[in-house]
């Protein structure tokens, strides 16, 4: 790539030289002449347009056209990732079933729109599944201050290797996929997992405790899981942006006779305040995408009312039922609630902040 | 330069959606002759239970007859429902040998995907034979002509015979060695089966000391449209299953999940009422099918509602000892069977790809699946190898014959079949083209080696001698239920039930969704106050979600179900 562009920086270079040398001659007489110059610039201008043909260019247009073409790859992906699969909404209207084509498939209007809120027991499984995404990620936005915090604490431990062991130890999980998190959840909390069996080889339970399959605590449960996996993680972001505060604001700090809690307290906080800024909107905008495999694997008859958040129910409808149409419009849904999310919060953003996201 | 910004966007647009509609882009075949190559054919297996390229002595069998080499494509094994289906199909190409239900093989046909086996039929001998099964699948699926699929367990036996020569696949199994422990206590009842099989959990610990043997045990992955434990000990009192509701085929009962005096409620209560007597494993509701299947081979479950795994206990070794699963004397129950199906189970079908080559060749192979010699060879008896004919043309068991098909475990193959393990290397299709006990026209007995008279004529083991005493004398299971009248046959009707319309369909899912997700809950509820909690719940969310209408398309399919059976009773009883 860069090869190809040294090859073609001299015939650029060549053209940029031929257009720029006239131009600065007739700048020249211009000044020298002021009656000629108009003639002159006329001139100018009409053997341009007849020197560069039907192309009406100009550096600055072909500046900005090397820079499209610079950004066009990008373009292309958002098209291809962002808008051509917005076709795929045309599902929502037709009574989709593979392999019997989309042409030949009956056009079915709103049907699937006005199923959804035909009668009140549907309405309350959709408000369920609602109250399920907006609760676990609630959760998961409520303490999103725990990596700030665990950062912290991790920056003040003196002893390097040992600190490095916890960061080790604490960003492991999130490499481990959900499936082998389920295996190991499965293997210690199972009716007759680890935990169960010691404690009932103590005698101190009787009946198995039903960690896994039972409806109660669920969105804990799940909130715990994710924290788990997610706090090491979670806390890198901070750990870097530790090391760029100012260490003479914690010299400072220690010639006022600060300690280490009032340096934590009055110069760390607040230094980090910005990044975890940015990170809470990042995550208030994810707010529906709360993924599914987590939800997915832990899913069982007993746990499903209560941790079958938006994303997991259009999968459960569309590949467990095989309904795809029913699906999709859930799944447009979906995007009306984040624009709304996110016009929210963009209108909250700009009184508070008086400046806006988007 | 807007314009140039404009153009270029709409060309990358364009550009894209091209290179994407590529990949849906379609050729049609021409009938071409055979080429005579080695060639590869994708099985998309809807009841397979292995994916991937045949192997063993089977593998072997079908390369020397038909130079090719079967590549499983199996739902089961990939997981995700349907949608392992509507990808493949949907990009226009299933497979070249297709085994799907007759509801999809409708939508494959609308969709090109498979192709009319009509001008190759000219000489398939056994589809010839079975024409009659293959108008039973357009009659389905509302087809006036061709021939597009042939369904699974076609048999020339009487429709009011029981296709289950020797044990039911669903009936009451005890371990007997633990019921003869405890001392042949009679079974009035349910609730007396609940106080027996506690009595045998205590002896069993007692005898074993091990704390982790229960009584029974349960799983979750065949969950359909009902808990499916629940509904398998329905069969017990002769309901079969259509969607979520549980009839009689011949009489007038049915009962749905959420009538309260019904069926299934009964049998939540009676799983309730055993979760409750400490006798269900607590590890029911999170284990799956291969791991219950480990525990009745490790001896720590004592009551199977399945015959599928008996024969981990009953090996002749463990027989000899009088040890293994039997019926147990329950007296209320009549078992329900279904009768052979002259024109086949539709609901399964076997269909030949529209995109597949050499057409003729795979014709032929699937014409060889509905012959006696695949018959034999799928169910464990390779003919010459397993049994032989004597004086009177009537088969006898070989010596490995009968490791084959009681004592596997281990086995290999003769050199001239390649050697290798016999059960691994056999078929791994599970498509049953022929139903496993019919009866072969050529011998006149079953294909089925356990019910042979020269199999019956032998001596008993001591488990079923015993088991036999106290059973009025009856040698297997199917004999005692026929002798004590508690087997309830429904006659063997080609009936598939229609789809229902898509926004039905929608409804139905989510019912059963709540049903089983409720009946589960109920099952393992610590309280009655739990257990009615979650029973109402299930009540009033099927009802809310619109259960009236499921219900009445339900009864409809139902009635034509039984006119069906009727209509095949009388046919066959003319024809005779």
């Amino acid at each position: 790539m860069s090869q190809q562009k040294a090859t073609d920086a001299p015939a650029t270079d060549q053209a940029k030289a031929a257009t720029v040398q006239p131009s600065l001659a007739t700048a020249m007489a211009a000044t020298s002449k002021p009656t000629e110059s108009l003639e002159s610039v006329k001139e100018y201008q009409e053997k341009r347009r007849k020197a560069e043909g039907k192309h009406h260019w100009n550096d600055e247009k072909r500046h900005g056209f090397h820079l499209f073409l610079l950004v066009s790859p990008l373009l292309l992906f958002s098209i291809l990732f962002s808008y051509y699969p917005l076709f795929g909404w045309v599902y929502a209207f037709y009574d989709y079933q593979p392999p019997i084509p989309l042409s030949e498939s009956k056009f079915v209007g709103w049907q699937w729109f006005t199923m959804l809120w035909s009668n009140p027991t549907q309405l309350r499984a959709i408000g369920q599944v609602l109250l399920n995404t907006f609760g676990i990620s609630g959760l998961g936005i409520i303490t999103s201050f725990f990596p700030v915090m665990f950062a912290i604490a991790l920056n003040e431990i003196r002893s390097k290797w040992f600190r490095n062991l916890i960061q080790t130890l604490t960003t492991l999980p999130n490499f481990i996929s959900w499936v082998l998190v389920y295996a190991i959840a499965f293997a210690l909390f199972s009716s007759t997992g680890m935990v169960n069996s010691v404690l009932q080889n103590l005698g101190w339970i009787h009946k198995p405790i039903h960690f896994l399959d039972s409806g109660s605590h669920v969105w804990l449960k799940m909130w715990a899981w994710s924290t788990w996996k997610g706090l090491g993680w979670g806390a890198i972001l901070y750990l870097a942006s530790l090391t760029g505060i100012d260490p003479e604001l914690y010299e400072a700090a220690q010639v006022d006779g600060a300690n280490r809690w009032q340096q934590i307290i009055h110069i760390t906080v607040p230094q980090l305040l910005p990044t975890y800024f940015v990170l809470l909107m990042l995550s208030v905008s994810n707010f529906l995408n709360n993924g599914m495999d987590q939800y997915f694997v832990f899913q069982n008859a007993f746990t499903q009312e209560h941790i079958q958040v938006l994303d997991l129910y259009v999968y459960n409808i569309g590949m467990g039922q095989n309904s795809l149409s029913l699906a999709t419009a859930i799944s447009m849904l979906k995007s009306v609630v984040s624009v709304i999310l996110l016009w929210a919060v963009n209108t909250a953003s700009k009184k508070i902040r008086g400046v806006s996201i988007v | 330069m807007k314009r140039t910004r404009l153009t270029a966007l709409v060309c990358l647009g364009l550009s894209a959606s091209l290179a994407l509609a590529g990949c849906g882009a379609s050729s049609s075949s021409a009938p071409q002759r055979d080429d005579g190559k080695e060639m590869t054919v994708q099985v998309f297996d809807s009841l397979g239970n292995d994916a991937g390229i045949q192997k063993g002595w089977f593998g072997k069998v079908v390369h020397d007859k038909f130079n090719l080499k079967l590549n499983y494509i199996s739902p089961n094994v990939n997981g995700g429902g349907d949608s392992l289906f509507d990808t493949r199909s949907a990009a226009g190409n299933l497979g070249d040998v297709i085994i799907v239900s007759n509801t999809k093989l409708a939508k494959l046909i609308r969709a090109h995907l498979v192709s009319d086996m009509t001008p190759y039929l000219k000489g398939m001998k056994n589809l010839q034979r079975f024409r009659s099964a293959s108008k039973a699948v357009n009659q389905s699926i509302g087809q006036k002509s061709g021939v597009w699929a042939y369904p699974n367990n076609v048999a020339v036996d009487s429709p009011t015979k029981s296709s289950a020569a020797v044990d039911p696949d669903g009936a009451p199994y005890i371990r007997w060695d633990y019921y003869r422990e405890i001392g042949y206590p009679p079974i009035h009842s349910m609730d007396d089966f609940i106080n027996v099989l506690k009595a045998m959990q205590d002896r069993a610990r007692k005898d074993t000391g091990k704390n982790d043997i229960y009584a029974i045990s349960l799983f979750k992955d065949w969950d359909g449209t009902l808990m499916q434990n629940a509904a398998v000990l329905a069969q017990w009192f002769g309901y079969m299953e259509h969607d979520n509701i549980l009839f009689q085929p011949n009489s007038s009962a049915y009962a749905t999940p959420i009538d309260k005096n019904g069926i299934y409620q009964k049998m939540l209560r009676f799983l309730y009422q055993c979760n409750k007597a400490g006798i269900v494993d607590p590890e029911s509701s999170t284990q799956n099918w291969d791991r219950l299947d480990q525990k009745v081979a490790n001896g720590k479950v004592l009551m199977m509602y399945y015959s599928f795994c008996n024969w981990h206990q009953n090996t002749p070794e463990n027989m000899k000892k009088g040890i293994g699963f039997e019926i147990a004397p329950l007296e209320p129950m009549k078992v329900y069977t279904a009768g052979f199906k002259p024109n086949g189970d539709t609901t399964t079908v076997i269909a030949l790809g529209s995109k597949a080559k050499n057409k003729q060749r795979l014709v032929k192979f699937i014409d060889w699946l509905y012959s006696s010699y695949f018959t034999y060879m799928d169910n464990a008896t390779v003919p010459d190898l397993a049994f032989k004919y004597n004086a009177k043309h009537e088969p006898y068991l070989t010596a490995f014959g009968e490791r084959s098909l009681f004592n596997a475990n281990g086995l290999m193959m003769p050199k001239s079949f390649g050697g290798g393990s016999a059960v691994s290397g056999g078929p791994h299709l599970n498509y049953p083209a022929v139903a496993y006990s019919s009866t072969d026209p050529e011998t006149g007995e079953s294909y089925n080696a356990r019910i042979w008279k020269s199999q019956l004529n032998k001596p008993l083991d001591n488990l079923t001698k015993e088991w036999s005493q106290h059973m009025a004398g009856a040698k297997t299971t199917m004999e005692y239920l026929t002798k004590t009248h508690r087997s309830e046959v429904a006659p063997g009707a080609s009936y598939a039930p229609p789809e229902a319309p898509s926004t039905l369909a929608v409804v139905q899912s989510q019912i059963k969704t709540e049903v089983i997700a409720h009946s589960w809950k109920a099952v393992m509820a610590n309280s009655d106050a739990e257990y009615n909690k979650e029973i109402n719940a299930m009540i009033s969310e099927t009802k809310g979600l619109g259960y009236d209408k499921v219900k009445a398309f339900d009864l409809k399919c139902i009635s034509q179900w039984r006119a069906a059976m009727r209509q095949i009773t009388k046919e066959y009883a003319n024809k005779k």
